[in-house]
């Protein structure tokens, strides 16, 4: 991990630590359901002040936590056109098999790139500190994967172009 | 369709005892020129403490008795900006030391400063995250994970 993101991601495993305080909590609207409070919003008083934890314009992560349930969405860095593709196929791909991550939401909140929603019976099923654990190696890993790909698209770019080129020559 | 369209009433609104989120804190007794006018005197004060080098004295009077609710705009964007022209203004080391001298009361709303200028950043707030994080970190280890759980759990919005 290179210094200057360990700080912003100490930040989020303290907010994250901070918000997964969660426990059972049926709906004071409808009779006999238990939905995460922060998807539905139909009761003001469970809900808490969201946080935002931001490194730059374009790296934050939104954490909105509520009695039963947090959301957090990540804003992932992208310098480029060529990140932006690769960030969009790389959380489009895990989006769609959000049933194998089991936190991850299918669907980003508008203006993050990815997100995931925790509720209670997750976090009475798996360990506290091994569920923030896993969102900040997340946050570790993404970046480094997009960039890899990005050196590993230019490269295959180049040999494309310089095979393609050499009938020319 | 329109016959249908009173199946879409949020009824839970219209009764006696709805909650509104305005029923969850008290307004500031102070009422909103008050407050402004506070805000405006305490921006003053700051100014000079931090000219003078007295970033603790700084912290202190900005962070007692800050603008909350709603109404107060006009205060709460002064004291945000007096209190991030002191964050900018303190050297990395002498942060630990200032932290411990403040209250628990004041270690909270400088967390929720913080996040509300983290928050910013993005708006062309001049800020840098660096500093914030920075500040972030020597106060979550000052005041503990309670602060930000405190911070979330707090109605009145800075």
């Amino acid at each position: 991990m290179s210094n200057t993101l360990r700080p912003y991601l100490n930040a989020v495993r303290a907010t994250l630590t901070a918000a997964l305080t969660l426990e059972n909590f049926s709906s004071q609207v409808v009779e006999r359901h238990n939905k995460p409070e922060v998807e539905v919003r139909t009761s003001p008083e469970v809900l808490l002040k969201p946080l935002i934890v931001s490194r730059n314009e374009s790296e934050r992560v939104l954490i909105e936590p509520s009695v039963n349930s947090i959301r957090l969405s990540i804003s992932i860095k992208q310098a480029d056109e060529i990140e932006k593709i690769l960030c969009h196929k790389f959380t489009r791909f895990m989006m769609m098999r959000a049933e194998g991550f089991v936190i991850l939401r299918r669907k980003p909140l508008p203006g993050y790139d990815i997100s995931f929603l925790i509720t209670n019976f997750h976090s009475e099923s798996m360990l506290k500190h091994k569920l923030v654990d896993f969102i900040i190696q997340f946050m570790e890993d993404v970046d480094k994967e997009i960039s890899e790909m990005k050196l590993s698209l230019n490269a295959r770019a180049r040999i494309v172009a310089e095979s393609y080129l050499s009938t020319f020559a | 369709m329109s016959e249908y369209a009173f199946r879409k009433i949020n009824i839970d609104a219209l009764e006696e005892d709805v909650l509104l989120p305005s029923d969850l804190y008290d307004p500031d007794p102070r009422g909103p020129d008050g407050v402004l006018s506070d805000a405006q005197r305490k921006a003053g004060e700051v100014r000079n403490l931090v000219s003078r080098g007295d970033i603790p004295g700084a912290l202190n009077a900005i962070l007692s008795e800050p603008p909350y609710g709603d109404g107060v705009d006009e205060a709460k964007d002064l004291t945000t900006s007096s209190l991030l022209l002191i964050l900018n203004s303190t050297r990395a080391s002498e942060i630990p030391t200032i932290l411990k001298s403040l209250g628990q009361e004041q270690q909270d709303h400088l967390m929720a400063y913080i996040y509300k200028g983290m928050a910013a950043i993005g708006q062309g707030s001049d800020v840098s995250g660096s500093v914030l994080l920075n500040w972030h970190a020597q106060l979550t280890e000052v005041a503990g994970v309670g602060c930000i759980v405190r911070v979330m759990a707090d109605r009145r919005t800075l």
